[in-house]
């Protein structure tokens, strides 16, 4: 006679491969994953938001880049790091629970809801990042803030996780990975461990190339292959972002604002103004960078124009009609610096329209979005 | 070690709150469509990623010859797991008729050439696996 079927019970899962041993191995990757994508995360968020207490540098000019190239493929690595991780702890999904006593009940529920947190936000942001990274949005909460939000429960989730498994996680490690199990799958315990980092090094090579210049060849899922006007990739064209008409007006000018004094800069005075070269990247907060010579006039020869002291903090507004990322802050220190550019041309040419014709905003060690492209006017605030 | 699982511990929920906090101040829209994404990952794995790996365990694993077992499972691992990373690419679907710059290589045929390649590693593998332990009967 057929048993009835029953829903499986945790020992029916019979493979030497799940288990502490492997959960604390691959964990302890995947830990340092988390970590980094979080700091670096956070990190990122500062520079967007830069609050007042915080000074941002300037130096070195591709700090933003490395520390969001290591974002985006520390979550890359990750992933296939976290599907082992849960292949090897999956059977405890159906653990007896004890029902019985009130005290194991609320500590197990505890656990396991602790447990379902970091399984549930590791996955979302894992699986939102990626999307991201190739600008897919098939959700309709808001992807920064609530990337952000959820990073935070991620990583306190892993934290707590951590605080809760140490007493499993020193015995694993502790014990030797192989202890002379015969695997029936043909795969042993440390040629699992292998395979994980094996792919998640696979994972990081295929996309590595959209910020790694040369490992290139290599990345076949990169999102952008180095390819792009004047050689450098873009995220938002001119038609995207409804600036083509403005941009390429007649009667353009740069309209330079302090207090009640306002300048308006026709591009034939930007253009016989002094100009200066700098090699700066744009490192975009999805992942890819790519660096460019760009020349231009300094946008603190531009505020001289109208008088503004050293060191003012400065908003420039794009001639694009909407967007989140129409105008952004410029910091009194980044003014100030001599790379801060008004850019005019990249690679040798002209900027081209969907570069940010007439002229766009390119300073060290910021990020993509407020390398503000189209400027329209730039204020002292 | 009782101290600092305690310490850890309480940071983890603090930081776990401040998530919270960030969420709840997005408003209830936001909240209810991060909850579905949220549980879906979950589902996503639990009931049907996990379930079908376990399937294959079952179903597929014992037909193969024991030699060439290791090399299978290592190279479903890597595929699997790489062919997760490059979805949104695979599918282009966030390919934009304005930027031809955005996603440009041929992926479908870009991954089919890894998957060869990992399916000649796999074979190539498990040949020298029988190869050796033919060796070892002798």
């Amino acid at each position: 006679m057929v048993p009835a079927p029953r829903p499986p019970r945790e020992r029916d899962f019979t493979s030497t491969l799940r288990g502490p041993e492997v959960a604390a191995r691959v964990g302890v990757w995947l830990g340092v994953c988390f970590t980094v994508a979080f700091l670096t995360g956070v990190w990122s968020h500062l520079y967007q938001n830069q609050p007042a207490w915080l000074t941002i540098p300037t130096r070195p000019v591709w700090l933003y880049r490395v520390t969001q190239g290591l974002h985006y493929l520390s979550g890359t690595a990750a992933v296939p790091l976290l599907l082992v991780k849960l292949y090897a702890v999956y059977p405890k999904l159906f653990a007896d629970v004890p029902w019985r006593r009130m005290r194991d009940l609320t500590v197990h529920l505890l656990e396991r809801a602790s447990v379902a947190l970091l399984v549930a936000a590791g996955i979302f942001q894992l699986a939102t990042g990626v999307a991201n990274s190739a600008q897919f949005y098939p959700w309709s909460f808001s992807f920064r803030a609530t990337h952000y939000a959820v990073a935070w429960v991620a990583f306190g989730a892993l934290v707590l996780h951590v605080a809760v498994k140490l007493p499993v996680i020193r015995s694993a490690l502790t014990r030797p990975l192989d202890d002379g199990e015969r695997p029936g799958t043909g795969l042993t315990r440390r040629g699992l461990v292998r395979v994980a980092l094996g792919a998640s090094a696979v994972a990081v090579v295929t996309v590595a190339g959209g910020t790694v210049p040369w490992l290139r060849r290599l990345s076949v899922f990169e999102t952008h292959d180095g390819t792009g006007p004047q050689d450098v990739p873009i995220n938002k064209s001119a038609r995207r972002a409804d600036v083509v008409g403005a941009a390429l007006s007649p009667t353009y000018a740069l309209e330079v604002v302090h207090g009640g004094t306002t300048r308006r800069v026709t591009l034939l005075e930007l253009q016989r103004m002094p100009q200066h070269t700098a090699r700066l990247p744009i490192a975009c907060v999805e992942g890819w960078s790519a660096a460019g010579d760009w020349t231009g006039v300094r946008l603190r020869d531009l505020l001289d124009l109208v008088g503004a002291p050293a060191g003012s903090d400065v908003r420039v507004v794009s001639l694009q009609p909407h967007g989140p990322f129409r105008y952004s802050q410029v910091r009194g220190n980044l003014v100030q610096d001599p790379l801060t550019l008004v850019a005019l041309r990249l690679n040798g040419s002209a900027l081209s329209i969907d570069h940010g014709y007439p002229c766009r905003l390119i300073a060290p060690d910021r990020p993509g979005v407020l390398q503000t492209k189209w400027l329209g006017r730039i204020e002292v605030t | 070690m009782r101290t600092l699982r305690l310490t850890l511990g309480a940071a983890g929920v603090v930081l776990v709150l401040v998530g919270v906090y960030h969420l709840l101040a997005r408003g209830l829209t936001n909240l209810v469509a991060t909850a579905v994404w949220l549980a879906g990952g979950v589902v996503a794995h639990d009931a049907v990623l996990a379930p079908l790996v376990v399937l294959l365990g079952v179903a597929l694993l014992p037909r193969l010859p024991s030699w060439s077992r290791g090399p299978a499972v290592a190279g479903f691992v890597v595929l699997l797991t790489v062919t997760l990373t490059a979805v949104p690419v695979l599918g282009r679907f966030g390919a934009k008729p304005d930027d031809p710059w955005l996603l440009p290589r041929p992926y479908g045929a870009l991954w089919l050439g890894l998957a060869l390649l990992v399916v000649a590693v796999v074979v190539a593998a498990a040949l020298l696996r029988r190869h050796r332990s033919g060796q070892g009967a002798s």
